[in-house]
């Protein structure tokens, strides 16, 4: 062993090319040999023979007996070999250690024993070169990346220190460091992260003066950290400098239950301080904020639709996602443009080093991603996912639209037979996106980025109709009824190093959203006299927004004391939106553009290594206003000892855009973006203050923090439609418009267990959130989306190649309005007008929220342990409790009947993950 | 340290004002289930009649709450109080024709339960030159024909107050325009808001039945279009709200029109 060390020590080869190396023997070294013996007596010999560090254990592998010539084969063959024999695995280290594994968990105790071994055998366990000298230079500054050895990724959020000091930074989101004052080039440099080995460095006076690269090797698949932290947590990182951060990977979401798809913002709900009842939407309602008050940037360009189906699911492919963080408030003043929460997702950059390519099949859709280098400097990843009609896609599809009530004469469900006259159709729906994303990397300073990701939803219910004859002499209806909705979006990232202490990220982005609907029928009729007539009539809805932006953000670090991260914005916004009947009236016609621009300025200032405070400034201009909107932010933290930090922060945010929803019982609401003006549509204010204070051991995490949040400006801007009579052709389109403000509160506790086989945690939530319009009186009354209590259990069990997880989630009921009895009046035709008293607004509350899901993944290993796939079973709402989303009043025969309209029951889901490299 | 005792004092607080704030009960008494529904129309030259009745609980199958009699109703035109009699249980009137005068306001008061029940309304001008192109129109057989103009109903209308035409199928429902058409349960009476406007575009779909017409033209308040327009079909936890009403500590309307009428016939 020490041989070995001292030949790799000549090479001057770093640490992360020992696995390397040992990757390299096994792959050169031929064996030609008649083996007949114990199997660790065999592996004794190949070690000493080739100077490789294989551990295992004696007394297990002693069983195990070896009858077999190799002839010719190289050395990976013979572990190959030995091992499927054996139903055993091999894992290479990083080290180039060599671990025989019966079970995939066995490599932490393997681990144990060998380090036991070297210190048993006196050998300290060196893997790390001896300083080449004496110290030549001094406090200097040094910068680098860390990245994925295998894909060459980089990897955000890595710890990097100098061992044996209290320097120590995070990586940004490019994968970069840099740390000022190094006391000497004889200093050790390390790096850890999440799912990663560690890996260290020696410098010397060599490689201060260039980037530092770290390759870190994937560590073997054993859950032996829970999959979502709070960054601030500490546990992915030691950055306990930001408030109220999540951080998400979305790699180890399988372990997690899901419907059909791994998803990224349904994870989020899983935490305290972000809904987790909300069906019908995978946006993010925020410590009671609403979806569209969260900001959505993907790869720089923001997105205005973030879900699929009816709010089901996110609209981004977790193949494409490298890595998701949530900003839960009072957050940096590098965002800007809404009220509650920011959701940054970084796109993955694809494989820099071979092509890699995989497959998720569950029941609701198909997901492919291909990373493909294309040369040295440059790579690209394609990402596609598609549902498909299938028994799973149908159930969520009907439970959000009722427009394919079968009329009755028989569920043929297809196109109408020639005598009947029912509608018994299925709509045709499917949704679709696709991630593109090429990364050219010009030096090592100039990095360029083209990301693309474009997806849609459409249901297309059309159909042809024949008049019966009974009707009338004949004829035919064309009924059109076709619905699409998407988004494109795409940006160009320009990265530039332009020395050591500055780098910059400049953007060109381009985002479109849009949201028509067309339902109309047209045809012809055959009067009484032969003669026939043609005729066209129904609705056009059309909205569509662009935003063309272009920003530049920098970063400065100016010591480690002080760190400048400033940079500006423009953004062109124009929205239309049209709705239109029979062609020519014109029921909302609504043009809109906006140019929007400004800048900011941060610093984060670490006067030692407790304390950490981050002042900044966003100012953004708003043209329809005419006014600048200042919108200072502070955060702050304090590490009071290795166990307890205490943070805050607050902040001022505005919002000049809004969602707004036209309510259609019949075929789901439909959402629409309006910009903020100066009459009707105020431009929003929120602010922020936020306190917290974690307490962390190897073991637990418990993280407290309370919120307090102010709100004004408020728009409500609902469309009804009312149709006076049967006979009537022509809708009337209210539009109100009503302003008011909103407060919301709460506390969140978070309790985490981080290691071991069983890991997960508690969350609870006490919230209040409530809104004042003007229209529904003078005091607060609960907002729609507030949830007093909120209960989460997220709990992982890892038991070998298996992942079993149950979830369970309580609430209260969400808040809603109710009838509370009834009047008739004759109206002056005669007929009769039935009113309901309706409760004050949002005073009454549903049952409570409560479901289990429950899931088990099974991990599809390759000999050398590397993870090619898996499959999963997943339980939605186990005991099938019935959850109520709203009550729909109707009255029959004067009494109101009251409906229950019910969130999804038990739903099971399979999966099959596949990966090849 | 200091720091620390400041952020520790900050977080804390915080943390206890929001107990405090969570634990706040909320108010959702409501005794709004007790008050009088008013229904009452003021036409110039026809008696005042006023129906005043109970709310109906949700599951009550009858058509109309029960009627509360024994009430002092009083409408006042600003100088003359006239308390009006009870002629039928719940339904009460006052016959001097001569009382209500266009452009006069009127004020209704009662008290029910402890409660003064009031509302107001103007009596809008009486419509001004109201006319068809067609005395007769034709319309086809099919339940799917065109929504081209057929005919045109007119009236003065400078000011672009609101209107409401009432369609009176003086033969009943005997002669529908489709037979199994889907609207085959079309009342033979319904009304059209004419959205302010000086005319009325009547095409085939208006028609659910042939035959004589009385077509009325009346002239109405701003609270009777909030009344019509306002739809409860659809209603679900998340849109429902009240129907808007001109009746303080009351539900229902209270509200004054005038008319002019004309007659057309529809045959095939």
């Amino acid at each position: 062993m020490k041989k070995l060390l001292l030949l790799l020590a000549i090479l001057g080869i770093t640490t992360l090319a020992f696995a390397q190396h040992t990757e390299t023997i096994l792959k050169k070294t031929i064996i030609n040999k008649l083996f007949t013996c114990p199997l660790d007596k065999m592996l004794d010999t190949i070690g000493q023979k080739y100077r490789l560090n294989i551990v295992f254990e004696r007394d297990s592998l002693n069983k195990f007996d070896v009858v077999e010539h190799f002839f010719e084969e190289p050395l990976k063959n013979v572990f190959e070999r030995v091992c499927s024999q054996n139903n055993l695995h091999y894992w290479i280290e990083s080290d180039g250690t060599i671990y025989i594994l019966q079970n995939t968990d066995d490599l932490e105790r393997l681990k144990k024993l060998n380090a036991t071994n070297h210190l048993f055998q006196g050998k300290a366990k060196l893997n790390i070169e001896p300083a080449k000298g004496p110290p030549t230079h001094f406090l200097f500054s040094i910068n680098g990346r860390v990245i994925d050895q295998s894909t060459g990724e980089s990897l955000p959020s890595a710890t990097v220190s100098v061992r044996n000091t209290h320097l120590s930074t995070s990586t940004n989101t490019d994968g970069n460091f840099t740390i000022f004052n190094v006391p000497s080039d004889t200093c050790v440099v390390e790096v850890s992260y999440s799912g990663y080995q560690p890996d260290d460095m020696r410098l010397d006076a060599k490689k201060i003066n260039t980037t530092l690269v770290f390759g870190l090797f994937k560590a073997l698949n054993t859950l032996n950290e829970v999959t979502i932290l709070g960054k601030k947590s500490g546990v992915m990182t030691t950055d306990t400098k930001k408030v109220g951060v999540l951080q998400l990977t979305p790699e180890s979401l399988d372990k997690l239950p899901n419907l059909g798809e791994k998803d990224i913002l349904r994870a989020f709900q899983l935490m305290p301080g972000v809904g987790a009842t909300n069906e019908s939407s995978s946006g993010a309602y925020v410590r009671g904020g609403t979806p569209d008050q969260n900001l959505v940037v993907f790869d720089g360009f923001t997105v205005y639709q973030v879900d699929h189906l009816y709010g089901f699911f996110s609209a981004f492919n977790s193949n494409a996602v490298k890595d998701v963080q949530l900003y839960k408030g009072g957050f940096s003043s590098i965002y800007g443009g809404r009220l509650s929460s920011v959701t940054e997702i970084n796109g993955k950059d694809g494989n820099k080093n071979q092509p890699s390519f995989g497959v998720d099949l569950s029941l609701l859709s198909l997901n492919a991603f291909a990373e493909i280098p294309i040369n040295d400097n440059s790579s690209l990843l394609v990402a596609f996912r598609r549902s498909y009609q299938g028994p799973l896609y149908d159930k969520i599809f009907k439970q959000f639209n009722t427009s394919t009530v079968d009329a009755g004469n028989g569920g043929s469900g297809g196109r109408p037979s020639g005598g009947g006259f029912n509608e018994s159709t299925t709509p045709a729906s499917h949704f679709y996106d696709a991630d593109a994303r090429y990364n050219y990397k010009l030096d090592a300073n100039n990095i360029f980025t083209w990301s693309l990701y474009t997806g849609e939803d459409v249901t297309d219910n059309s159909r042809a109709l024949q008049i019966p004859s009974f009707i009338s002499t004949g004829g035919n209806i064309n009924i059109t009824d076709y619905t699409k909705y998407g988004n494109l979006g795409s940006s160009i990232k320009w990265f530039r190093q332009w020395n050591k202490h500055i780098h910059s990220n400049t953007y060109i982005t381009y985002s479109s959203y849009f949201n028509n609907r067309d339902d109309s029928n047209s045809g012809t009729t055959i009067d009484s006299y032969g003669d026939a007539e043609s005729f066209d009539r129904g609705t056009l809805e059309t909205n569509n927004l662009k935003d063309i932006g272009f920003k530049s953000e920098w970063e400065w670090e100016l010591s480690n004391k002080i760190k400048i991260l400033y940079g500006g914005f423009g953004n062109y916004q124009k929205i239309n939106y049209d709705y239109i009947q029979n062609d020519t009236t014109s029921l909302i016609s609504q043009h809109n553009q906006a140019f929007l621009g400004g800048g900011y300025v941060e610093t984060e200032i670490d006067p030692d290594n407790k304390l950490h405070l981050q002042p900044g400034l966003r100012t953004t201009w708003f043209e329809p206003t005419g006014k600048i909107y200042l919108e200072p932010r502070f955060s702050a933290s304090y590490v009071v000892n290795e166990n307890y930090t205490l943070k805050a922060a607050t902040g001022q945010f505005y919002q000049f855009i809004n969602d707004v929803t036209r309510e259609d019982i019949a075929d789901g609401n439909r959402n629409f973006w309006v910009l903020s003006n100066n009459t009707n549509i105020p431009v929003s204010e929120a602010r922020h203050y936020m306190a917290g204070i974690s307490y962390e051991n190897d073991q637990f995490l418990i993280d407290v923090e309370g919120y307090y949040k102010t709100l004004s400006g408020l728009t409500q801007y609902t469309i009804s439609q009312s149709q006076i009579t049967p006979g009537s052709t022509t809708n009337t389109i209210e539009q109100d418009f009503y302003n008011g403000s909103g407060q919301a509160e709460g506390i969140e506790i978070l309790l985490q267990k981080k290691l071991g086989r069983y890991t997960g945690w508690i969350g609870y939530t006490l919230a209040n959130a409530e809104d004042k319009f003007a229209v529904y009186g003078n005091s607060f009354y609960p907002a729609d989306q507030d949830i007093r209590d909120e209960f989460k259990s997220i709990n992982m069990y890892h038991y070998y190649r298996w992942n079993f997880a149950a979830v369970f989630i309580f609430s209260t009921g969400h808040p809603y309005t109710s009838p509370l009895s009834t009047y008739t009046i004759t109206s002056v035709d005669g007929n009769t007008l039935t009113s309901y008293n309706v409760s004050k607004i949002n005073s009454e509350r549903l049952p409570d929220y409560h479901r289990l899901d429950l899931s088990a993944t099974y991990d599809l290993l390759k000999l050398s342990s590397q993870k090619i796939g898996s499959i999963g079973l997943s339980l939605f709402n186990v005991y099938n409790h019935a959850n109520i989303w709203y009550r729909e009043y109707q009255v029959v025969n004067n009494q109101v009947i009251t409906t229950n309209v019910k969130y999804l029951g038990f739903t099971p889901n399979i999966t099959l993950s596949l990966r090849w490299k | 340290m200091e720091i620390k005792n400041s952020l520790l004092k900050v977080a804390f607080s915080l943390t206890l004002s929001m107990l405090f704030l969570s634990c706040q009960k909320e108010n959702t008494g409501s005794t709004s289930v007790n008050l009088p529904v008013v229904e009452s129309y003021l036409t110039p030259g026809h008696p005042i009649i006023v129906k005043i009745s109970e709310q109906k609980s949700l599951t009550d199958t009858a058509e109309y709450g029960k009627p509360i009699t024994g009430l002092q109703v009083f409408v006042s035109d600003g100088t003359t109080n006239v308390q009006l009699a009870e002629a039928s249980a719940g339904s009460y009137t006052y016959t001097d024709l001569n009382f209500l005068v266009t452009g006069k306001t009127y004020t209704l008061q009662f008290k029910y339960q402890s409660l003064t029940v009031s509302a107001k309304t103007i009596i809008p001008a009486k419509p001004v030159n109201f006319v068809t192109q067609y005395d007769t129109v034709s319309i086809g057989s099919s339940g799917f024909s065109d929504i081209s103009t057929i005919d045109r109903l007119s009236w003065d209308n400078p000011s672009s107050l609101n209107h409401v035409l009432v369609f009176d199928c003086l033969d009943g429902s005997a002669f529908p325009v489709n037979v199994n058409s889907f609207n085959s349960a079309a009342n033979t009476s319904f009304e059209e808001n004419t959205t302010a406007a000086s005319y009325y575009n009547l095409n085939q779909k208006t028609f659910p039945y042939l035959g004589n017409y009385l077509v009325t033209l009346l002239s109405v308040n701003q609270e009777y279009i909030n009344l019509i327009t306002s739809s409860t079909n659809n209603a679900t936890s998340q849109n429902l709200s009240n129907v808007p009403t001109n009746i303080v500590n009351g539900f229902g309307i209270f509200t004054a029109m005038q008319a002019d009428t004309l007659k057309m016939e529809v045959n095939e």
